[in-house]
């Protein structure tokens, strides 16, 4: 979008930006303890090995407490990689939109994930819910199963929250496809897209691309 | 034709063009899911089927290996491999024609096994060795395209996170495919590196040789790549030992890095940023397989893998020539999506196909994830070739083709000679009784 119209930014605008960063922080919080429980599987992992190997007392039922932890990791960063454009997608044809068109491709892109999330949200509460009445446990530990089943319903309701906010910024851009993009993905050219994986391959300064050297000299 | 057969084929059809308008491959996938197992059972049962999906998949012990290979390649640079890699690289192959090309390759073979990430391989690899390279006279496009092809090399070499993704999706052994990517990767490597060699021979003004340094200093280069061989070490050992579980030898080849990284300054903030991007990733791998298992699973009510497989056995080509009709599709469809996507998206229809025309599962596999990462430098889209230009716009995109031009070449003879001799894949698996069917 060649010309954006930033100093136009009406009161839904600003709210709509306020949503969606709000929004972030909350999203950076869940995908921040599925990181920490990645990290506390490792620990576990490495525990296992060595107590099973030099002292012959494995962690006891070490695969249910892993199979617990999984759900956190799987499901919890779902929307915050939501919001940065994580999730993959082929992009060939959707580039050749432009303007109206594009935002419109995005909009039905945005509507067709919120129909099945809404669907398994609902399928996965219910999952949740026969577990938690049941009593459901797991074989070797008889650890109750349903806090791992509840994280599946509330990630997918973050999800459904993230992609309203998706919805009503795609929606504004149909409106009015010259505004600011708010509250949507991040977009990424193949050009960003290098760049992404630069900076968030932990590379650090040593792989710093010219462009973000010449923004930062700019900055200062 | 069988009315659910015909259901299955619509629903394939759905999602293509759901994907190609861009919805995302997991949202795609899971909502053809759920509409066709809704056509073929009913709501009650095929939504009731679908719902449990997620959690009933996505919670299995034998993916918990996955954020284990992701968080070793998140912590890997801070570990200090880059320059410990290239150094003693440059130390043991400087002196052949093209000595510090080569000395390149094997560097970024060895910090892409560890990373697993081609496309960061090829960014930190672009700052470390191309200055080496171009100061020493080297050829420019040489330079730029040993470091885009030395980053595919990630893949097959363990650890390798789309191994396990593969393994898991066609249930086959997670250990066995490990295992059976090692061989495979070095031979790429080696054929990479007698590529450079022969052209510089043929044309020494492309690289000349550097002067190695004396014996004793180039045992010194090898204790700081300890962690490299640490990891592969402990990847393989346990594998082909059978004493630890792929996710417990990912637990402590990531405990190792990290270790070693702490050591070498790794700070708070960047164990954090490391956790966050490990989680994405793992997130994002998982989202993919509870989505198309989901697709996968109206795909088995439709017996639409079954029919193609059979549909494919009685085409009137010899099995090889099909073969390398499927790789070509995999190479165009490749060249427009991200690897793992393709993979867990094509599986579920071409791998009953490509098992009923009689080929090994494992050789499959290792050639699938090959065929993967050549798509990561050809053009139009060639990532790797994108962040070499990226990180050095001084060299235009075109060059980083142009030198990306004979590793191509060579990646097609590579996979050439693992079809012509598969147990070139098959042999380590097969050493270890694993997948010796």
């Amino acid at each position: 979008m060649a010309i954006t119209e930033t100093s136009r930014l009406t009161s839904g605008d600003i709210l709509l930006s306020r949503i969606d960063e709000y929004l972030f922080k909350i999203e950076s919080l869940f995908n921040l303890i599925a990181g920490v429980v990645i990290f506390l599987t490792m620990c576990l992992g490495v525990i296992q090995v060595v107590g099973r190997s030099f002292f012959n007392q494995p962690v006891p039922a070490y695969v249910d407490i892993i199979e617990l932890m999984m759900a956190t990791f799987a499901f919890l960063g779902i929307s915050y990689c939501q919001k940065l454009g994580g999730h993959v997608r082929m992009e060939i044809v959707l580039k050749q939109f432009k303007g109206r068109a594009f935002w419109i491709a995005e909009v039905i892109g945005t509507l067709v994930m919120m129909w099945i999330i809404a669907i398994l949200m609902i399928y996965g509460y219910e999952h949740f819910l026969r577990a938690f009445e049941l009593g459901d446990s797991t074989i070797d530990g008889d650890y109750p199963l349903w806090p791992s089943k509840l994280v599946v319903p509330v990630a997918f309701g973050l999800l459904m929250c993230r992609l309203t906010v998706n919805l009503w910024g795609f929606v504004r851009l149909v409106i009015r496809p010259n505004a600011e993009p708010i509250g949507i993905p991040v977009l990424e050219t193949v050009d960003d897209q290098a760049e992404h994986e630069i900076r968030t391959s932990g590379l650090g300064d040593e792989a710093i691309t010219e462009r973000s050297l010449r923004q930062r000299q700019g900055a200062e | 034709m069988d009315e659910n057969l015909l259901i299955g084929i619509y629903g394939s059809i759905g999602m293509l063009v759901m994907v190609l308008i861009g919805v995302r491959v997991f949202a795609a996938a899971a909502l053809t899911g759920l509409l066709g197992c809704v056509a073929i059972l009913g709501w009650d049962a095929g939504a009731g089927i679908v719902g449990t999906i997620p959690h009933s998949k996505a919670v299995n012990y034998a993916l918990s290996v996955l954020p284990m290979f992701v968080l070793i390649g998140f912590i890997a640079y801070h570990a200090g491999l880059t320059h410990a890699l290239f150094d003693a690289a440059k130390a043991w192959f400087g002196w052949v024609p093209g000595g510090l090309a080569v000395a390149t390759v094997f560097a970024t073979a060895g910090f892409a096994a560890v990373s697993g990430a081609s496309t960061a391989t090829a960014a930190v690899f672009t700052r470390v060795a191309i200055p080496h390279m171009l100061e020493n006279g080297y050829d420019r496009r040489l330079a730029a395209g040993v470091v885009a092809a030395g980053g595919t090399l990630a893949s097959l070499i363990p650890p390798s996170a789309i191994l396990v993704v593969y393994a898991l999706i066609v249930e086959q052994s997670v250990g066995a495919l490990l295992l059976a990517g090692f061989i495979p990767g070095v031979v790429s490597a080696i054929i990479y590196a007698m590529l450079i060699v022969g052209q510089c021979v043929l044309r020494p003004e492309l690289g000349r040789p550097i002067k190695s340094p004396p014996l004793v200093q180039r045992f010194k280069t090898l204790p700081p790549i300890t962690p490299v061989i640490a990891v592969v070490g402990i990847i393989f050992y346990s594998m082909y030992s059978g004493k630890a579980t792929p996710t417990e030898a990912g637990a402590l080849g990531a405990f190792v890095v990290f270790v070693i990284a702490l050591f070498r300054g790794m700070t708070v903030g960047n164990i954090m940023d490391a956790l966050l991007e490990t989680a994405k990733l793992t997130v994002m791998i998982f989202s993919l397989v509870w989505g198309v298992l989901i697709f996968v699973r109206f795909l088995g009510f439709a017996g639409l893998p079954q029919a193609f497989a059979e549909w494919i056995v009685a085409l009137p080509l010899p099995p090889l020539a099909i073969m390398v009709l499927i790789l070509l599709a995999y190479t165009i469809l490749g060249m427009f999506m991200d690897a793992i996507g393709m993979l867990l998206l094509t599986l579920p229809v071409v791998y009953p196909a490509v098992i009923a025309l009689g080929y090994h599962p494992i050789w499959f596999g290792i050639i699938v994830v090959k065929m993967c990462e050549v798509c990561l430098i050809t053009p139009p889209v060639g990532l790797n070739c994108y962040v070499v230009h990226a990180v050095r716009p001084d060299i235009p995109l075109g060059d980083v083709f142009r030198g990306i031009g004979p590793f191509f070449g060579a990646d097609v003879a590579t996979l050439a000679l693992f079809i012509a001799f598969p147990e070139i894949i098959l042999w380590l698996p097969r050493f270890e009784g694993m997948g010796a069917s």
